[in-house]
């Protein structure tokens, strides 16, 4: 490897500080292993993009991209739509899973006032006033 | 079907107000159907008068909007033995003299979801310009995807067989009880039928379509009822 410019060690600094606190993030459970790995994985990607210069301009040339630098952007962005769209697809699950729950507690609410109250199942017919 | 057991499901969200009234006057109008309140995370005292008036309740902990009302309405409805659900507003849009009419139908079992159509005979109702648009835009897709005319997809006021309603415990458009639910169960081969009712204005508290609801809900519920069209049948 040749010397590093001055960008790079930017990044290097960057990308060794982001999976530190990742890490970190784990282990003070505020981020769950499933995400923590997605997230280190890809900022190692978008690391060695940075310092592999072969590599880079390999890719770049491969690409018909103008700069060594917009392949790295480009790769950035990329990673951060799929980590958004992953997301919003796991935010729907959880909105499902939110609506199911809401809907079997109110059942099971009912219920157990049913089972409270002492009377036979609900279905028949509640006396009205 | 002999005299099917109707239950008619209303649900709420901060109807204290017209909640009694609606009540009274469906035991004094249908007296044979039972009623069920689903109050939908209301804060106001929506679970108390209803229960205070004799009707079970069912209470969502937060709002989950219209349809999730009536899913967890048609759960407690099959469980307990009901054949026909019926949808009823709480506000006193919908007038219960005409559900022995809408639930006719079903119990001669010429169909399976009857919608009380406020199209099908000229009456009273009038809808702003923008709002009828809509209406007719949806009312033109659903008539042509089901290849059967709808005249009122955006009614409200509909019974539904127990058939659909276990359906609905797996295969529901969340947040759509209107256009795409109809679509999806058209899917799935469930007859239609409208009969005409008539509706009146709203007695209190507010409407679920506020302002900027009612901008953003024609896009969400032609892109519901397109992905209704799209999507794979739930597996039951």
């Amino acid at each position: 490897m040749t010397f590093l410019s001055r960008t790079q060690v930017i990044m290097a600094i960057g990308a060794v500080l982001l999976v530190l606190y990742v890490l970190d993030l784990v282990r003070r459970r505020k981020l769950s292993e499933e995400y923590s790995l997605l997230w280190v994985i890809c900022t190692v990607l978008v690391a060695t993009l940075g310092f592999s210069t072969p590599l880079l301009t390999w890719i770049t040339r491969a690409l018909g991209m103008m700069g060594a630098s917009s392949t790295v952007f480009a790769f950035g962005i990329g990673f951060s739509l799929a980590m958004l769209l992953h997301l919003s697809v796991k935010l729907s699950r959880l909105g499902q899973d939110n609506h199911a729950l809401t809907r079997e507690l109110a059942l099971l609410r009912s219920e157990l006032e049913d089972l409270r109250r002492g009377g036979g199942p609900a279905g028949a017919p509640a006396e009205r006033g | 079907m002999s005299a099917p057991r109707v239950l008619v499901i209303i649900p709420a969200l901060n109807e204290q107000e017209s909640l009694p009234a609606t009540l009274a006057e469906l035991h004094a109008l249908a007296p044979q159907m039972d009623a069920l309140v689903v109050d939908d995370g209301s804060r106001d005292a929506t679970a108390r008068v209803a229960r205070e008036r004799g009707a079970p309740v069912l209470r969502h902990a937060v709002n989950l909007g219209v349809g999730g009302a009536l899913q967890s309405g048609f759960r407690w409805a099959v469980e307990h033995g009901y054949d026909v659900g019926v949808q009823l507003d709480a506000d006193g849009q919908h007038d219960p003299a005409f559900l022995g009419a809408l639930v006719e139908p079903l119990a001669a079992g010429r169909c399976d979801v009857s919608i009380g159509s406020r199209y099908l005979r000229r009456t009273g109702y009038r809808a702003p310009v923008a709002r009828r648009l809509g209406m007719v835009l949806f009312s033109h897709l659903v008539s042509a995807v089901l290849r059967r005319r709808i005249t009122d997809t955006t009614s409200g006021f509909r019974a539904y067989s127990r058939a659909v309603m276990e359906v609905c415990q797996q295969d529901f458009p969340r947040d759509f009880p209107d256009a795409p639910l109809l679509i999806t169960l058209g899917r799935r081969g469930f007859r239609f039928e409208e009969v005409p009712v008539e509706m009146r204005e709203r007695r209190a508290g507010r409407s679920f379509y506020t302002l900027g609801r009612s901008l953003y809900y024609p896009y969400k519920c032609l892109l519901a009822s397109l992905m209704a069209l799209l999507k794979r049948p739930a597996q039951l």
